[in-house]
């Protein structure tokens, strides 16, 4: 006898967390737009679904890309546009005050800021700098043979990286550091009623502010300086409180996501059968690594939206007021995009380049090019100073029957630590 | 309304009005324009949202930098009007401009 399958809960189910994938797979056949049933929101599971979603930003707002899809509107929404009223109750969404959550002209000023602070040439100005402190971590964990690569090496390497860029004076890194590790993960599947706690951010916007009047009155190189003697394309200049917030951002935001991409990485890299010997040989093919990595394991499983006009996604009609998740992390498996093969790792995939890992539109992820440099960086890093990169078979089991823990989030794709054995370089 | 005259690969034409301060990429994709894919959002990183300019108003637009360039050097369908259209701010001086989305490489 058939037997419905209850439908888990995406935003505090714990093994929905460990393989969010099975998850995705249970709820695809429903097609890529589906009502849930235990929250009142859509999930967009096909590809073309959520780049639909995403490059419709006329449509659909992101003022609860943070607060997420789980919680009801604070409002009851009238008529086919509701874009007045969400405007108005923007102050009751967390990080309303964000540039991830701006639409519109304010989002498009801000930015314009944005685009001038990770170019490509940008990041090769910074590239000695990356180089060297990667080797002055990785080298010191290989001495030691071993290494606990989240905590030891991508958190701490990814802050000091954007501090560097910002321009956060040396003395205060470490300060950052500590209030990043102690802060509560985005979006906690462990506490529903307040899974964004935004203290740690609050703590570095203090220290933002002070930096970016400094640097108005005396700029220097760094970003901090641009962003503080910066203009908005009608010329006019942005106040105080916007840069704090922007500057606020942009230092916290990549934490967490380049640093689990990193890990995530580093699982394919040591399980895919002869990937490991095939990148030390071919260092040109780490960025292809990474763009299947990022497909199969983003570090942002999911953003949200929020309808504000009446419109469609596809076929399916979607009143103003709907909350939408956006499923980055099924869309980038969507057989119908990828073909049969989409749960399996394949290097140089056709058309790797158009996975949303990073997301698609106005709000894709301003540090993508940054969090792209950092990991092949650290990847070259570890393949100069090692022979060969283990996962710890004592603290992961053995090669086939790993076990992981993952952070806590329906947010991030990233796991809480990963142990290596580091055999040095003869 | 300041507006542009595009035409996408496969010679589909529109007039698309101008929002001053917009970038021409943000134009084109607001527009429903899906075969400009801009993958990296505008942040001159990818070259997916390369576009040719009429040459004759070639000179209206800002000068190109080096990241530009040399992102532009590497598309197999670069010619001498080509351009990343996240990189141009529109303006209702632009009204008139007319643009074609060149190939994806």
């Amino acid at each position: 006898m058939n037997q419905a399958i209850k439908e888990r809960d995406y935003f505090t189910d714990h093994d929905v967390l460990l393989d969010p994938y099975a998850y995705f797979e249970e709820m695809r056949p429903r097609g890529p737009v589906c009502q849930l049933e235990t929250h009142d929101c859509l999930l967009v599971t096909g590809f073309d679904e959520c780049v639909e979603v995403l490059r419709n930003p006329t449509d659909f707002s992101s003022l609860n890309s943070l607060a997420s899809s789980a919680f009801p509107l604070p409002f009851t929404p009238e008529g086919s546009d509701i874009s007045a009223q969400l405007e108005q109750n923007r102050d009751k969404y967390i990080g309303g005050d964000m540039v991830v959550t701006y639409d519109d002209t304010r989002h498009t000023n801000i930015r314009a800021l944005i685009s001038l602070m990770f170019t490509p040439s940008r990041l090769k100005a910074n590239e000695a700098f990356m180089r060297e402190y990667a080797e002055k971590m990785v080298s010191d964990v290989v001495a030691r043979g071993r290494c606990e690569l989240v905590h030891e090496i991508a958190t701490p390497y990814v802050t000091m990286v954007i501090a560097d860029l910002m321009g956060v004076p040396a003395e205060d890194r470490s300060v950052f550091e500590e209030k990043i590790a102690e802060g509560q993960t985005v979006g906690s599947i462990d506490d529903p009623d307040s899974p964004t706690d935004m203290s740690a951010v609050l703590f570095i916007a203090e220290y933002m502010g002070r930096y970016l009047q400094e640097r108005a009155a005396k700029p220097g190189a760094d970003l901090l300086s641009e962003l503080a003697t910066a203009s908005y394309p009608d010329g006019t200049k942005p106040d105080l409180i916007e840069l704090i917030s922007l500057a606020t951002f942009m230092f916290a935001a990549g934490q967490d996501t380049s640093a689990k991409l990193l890990a995530n990485a580093m699982r394919y890299v040591v399980d895919e059968p002869g990937l490991q010997q095939q990148l030390r040989e071919d260092r040109k093919l780490i960025p292809f690594l990474l763009e299947e990595v990022l497909r199969l394991e983003g570090s942002s499983k999911a953003t949200h939206r929020l309808a504000r006009r009446d419109t469609t996604i596809g076929d399916t009609k979607v009143p103003a007021g709907t909350q939408v998740i956006v499923a980055l992390a099924a869309a980038n498996r969507d057989p119908r995009r990828w073909g049969e093969d989409a749960n399996e790792f394949k290097l140089k995939r056709p058309g790797i380049k158009q996975h949303i890992g990073f997301g698609r539109g106005s709000h894709t992820c301003a540090g993508a090019p940054l969090a792209r440099a950092e990991v092949a960086t650290m990847f070259n890093t570890f393949f100069d100073r090692t022979d060969n990169i283990e996962i710890s078979a004592s603290h992961h089991g053995a090669k086939g029957a790993r076990r992981y823990e993952f952070e806590p989030s329906f947010i991030i794709r990233g796991m809480d630590n990963l142990h290596l054995e580091l055999q040095a370089k003869n | 309304m300041a507006h542009i005259y595009l035409t996408d690969t496969e010679g589909r034409e529109a007039t698309i009005d101008i929002i001053a301060g917009n970038s021409l990429m943000q134009t084109i994709t607001d527009a429903g324009f899906d075969d400009l894919l801009a993958i990296c959002g505008g942040m001159c990183s990818c070259a997916t949202c390369h576009v040719y300019i009429d040459e004759g108003q070639l000179a209206q637009l800002s000068q190109m930098n080096e990241d530009e360039q040399e992102l532009l050097s590497l598309s197999d369908y670069q010619q001498d009007n080509s351009r990343l259209s996240c990189q141009l701010r529109m303006s209702d001086a632009l009204d008139g401009l007319r643009v074609t989305i060149a190939p994806a490489d």
